[in-house]
């Protein structure tokens, strides 16, 4: 073993060790007990029943994985990635914004090259966006992947503070100790009330469930907690449903037909538990959920055997019991797919739902509470 | 500039120039080593390997330092190798989702951790092993500098436990072979 020099006093290496000990007792983080911030009271939709539904602009030959957000100007933004296919070189992640003429030109916002000059390293494909409003900020999480496949992903952050004309360099989330591979995001965070997030992630890699990192104040990590699950599971899309008590619903990871599961917290997030799978077909797919303004759920997914429809069931006893509401799209051709549904619930009380479209572009519906039951436009 | 996306990339320059210099180099060692450390920077070596191996920790940083002054014997030896391969025997499967205990958790507010460094610290000091205990303070320096927004990021890494992989396998290749010389 190699021994100090001579001339430096023995001394100085546990004095340099307490000293930056003092430091890093200074520096850990201890944050106040978690918890979410309370979702509005209950109030009766006083909207029509309204539905319509639009294409996003095509902009290369597949496209998957859309998320919306609601910009501080009351405009609808929505992000997807798109390229040549999934997984590819060219796949990058859009972005759209819907204006009084409908969605306008959509340009890409990030790509390898964006990110690997942000982070500084190697980038071989991207994934998954994720966009949330938080005040004039607009959040932009996204995973890529330097080695293999999915599983081997990691997540990128960045913001822009000009309703997404500019967005800053990303950096990492440092959220694995092996290579800081496998942590993927899929859904939109939860406020929380110090300030921070949270951030419904999952991990695919040797084993698949759900994760949940909260967030400060100013973006730094200060916990991730497992969402533990007999079965795999992936892709939590979460609820609050008051200061200490959320829900999750998240995708059967399978094998073989599949319902969708649900884990819940009774603390902020600080721990999840699991809980009974919904009487809710998943065929292995990602569902959304959103909280409507009369305090109904709203989840958006597949039907049992396929991707071929996007519908849509409703709880009125926080996600309990589900009933079915709509079929917003389907079709038995074979080589539908209707998936991955994003939702939002515009401060116009209007309902909007992303989701990929045959996996050639992105579709939008916008509808409200009256249409979802069961009344017609 | 994000700083450690900078400092990964800077380190994993460093990390591949003392990677070049376990060549058998004999007087080009120094110039091998800014040769290399360059060319990691310069033709994308160091970002594909921030983007394989991720940011690499202090520990691996200092070591490859180390080795570029061409400090010997380093500290990494066998036993130290051994002891890191069998806490990541456990640490990895179950912070990889093994189980439902993730210990790497315990790494964004590592109260309890830095207080269990106390007693491996003071056993490092008794053990007079001053140079692990001036890299564990560096490590500590790291994290709380902010560089690093998990304890763990900064004591150890896969990289440096691929080193350790080779260092063991090594000694055990060696003593195969003498076994069999007999």
């Amino acid at each position: 073993m190699m021994q100090m020099p001579d001339k430096l006093p023995r001394w100085l290496a546990p004095l340099l060790f307490t000293a930056a000990l003092a430091g890093a007792f200074w520096r850990a983080p201890s944050p106040e007990a978690a918890a979410l911030v309370p979702p509005p009271a209950a109030a009766p939709s006083a909207l029509p029943a309204v539905f319509a539904a639009e294409m996003l602009p095509r902009v290369a030959a597949s496209a998957h994985a859309a998320s919306l957000a609601q910009l501080a100007d009351g405009r609808i933004a929505a992000a997807w990635f798109a390229g040549s296919k999934e997984g590819a070189d060219d796949v990058a992640i859009w972005y759209s914004v819907l204006g009084r003429d409908g969605w306008n030109d959509a340009r890409p916002i990030a790509n390898r090259e964006s990110t690997a000059g942000g982070t500084f390293a190697h980038v071989r494909k991207l994934g998954n966006p994720v966009l949330y409003t938080e005040g004039s900020w607009l959040h932009l999480w996204y995973v890529s992947v330097a080695v293999g496949g999915w599983a081997g992903s990691s997540i990128n952050h960045s913001v822009s503070t000009d309703g997404g004309k500019t967005w800053s360099k990303p950096t990492k989330l440092q959220t694995s100790p092996f290579a800081n591979i496998s942590t993927l995001v899929r859904t939109p965070p939860l406020p929380l009330a110090d300030g921070g997030l949270g951030l419904p992630v999952y991990h695919e890699f040797i084993a698949k469930h759900g994760e949940w990192l909260r967030l400060s104040p100013t973006g730094q990590i200060l916990d991730k907690v497992r969402m533990p699950h007999a079965l795999r599971t992936l892709q939590p899309a979460v609820v609050a449903l008051d200061e200490q008590r959320a829900i999750a619903l998240l995708r059967d990871a399978g094998p073989g037909p599949g319902k969708v599961q649900m884990s819940a917290t009774q603390n902020g997030g600080q721990s999840w538990e699991e809980g009974e799978a919904l009487a809710v077909p998943n065929p292995n797919a990602s569902v959304a959920l959103l909280r409507l303004k009369s305090g109904r759920l709203l989840l958006a997914g597949n039907p049992q055997d396929s991707r071929e429809a996007m519908l849509l069931w409703l709880s009125s006893d926080e996600g309990k019991t589900w009933q079915p509401s709509r079929t917003v799209e389907s079709a038995a051709d074979g080589g539908a797919e209707f998936s991955y549904p994003a939702l939002l619930l515009g401060r116009d009380g209007r309902i909007h739902l992303a989701y990929t479209w045959r996996r050639q572009g992105i579709k939008h519906a916008a509808f409200s509470e009256a249409w979802l039951d069961g009344k017609t436009p | 500039m994000n700083a450690l996306a900078a400092y990964g990339l800077l380190a994993h320059g460093l990390i591949f120039g003392a990677l070049a210099t376990l060549l058998p180099l004999g007087e080009l060692r120094a110039r091998v080593a800014l040769a290399a450390t360059t060319l990691a920077l310069l033709v994308g070596i160091a970002p594909v390997m921030h983007g394989t191996f991720g940011t690499p920790s202090l520990t691996l940083l200092q070591l490859a330092i180390l080795h570029l002054a061409n400090r010997r014997p380093s500290p990494l030896s066998f036993a130290p190798a051994l002891g890191l391969l069998g806490f990541v025997a456990l640490f990895y499967p179950a912070a990889l989702g093994w189980g439902a205990f993730d210990p790497y958790a315990l790494g964004y507010q590592p109260w309890t951790l830095l207080v269990a460094l106390l007693p491996v610290a003071a056993a490092l000091w008794w053990r007079r092993q001053d140079s692990w205990l001036l890299i564990l303070a560096v490590d500590v320096a790291g994290y709380a500098s902010g560089l690093f927004a998990n304890l763990w990021d900064a004591l150890f890494d896969p990289l440096l436990v691929l080193l350790a992989l080779l260092i063991v396998g090594r000694r055990g290749v060696i003593r195969l072979i003498a076994s069999r010389t007999r």
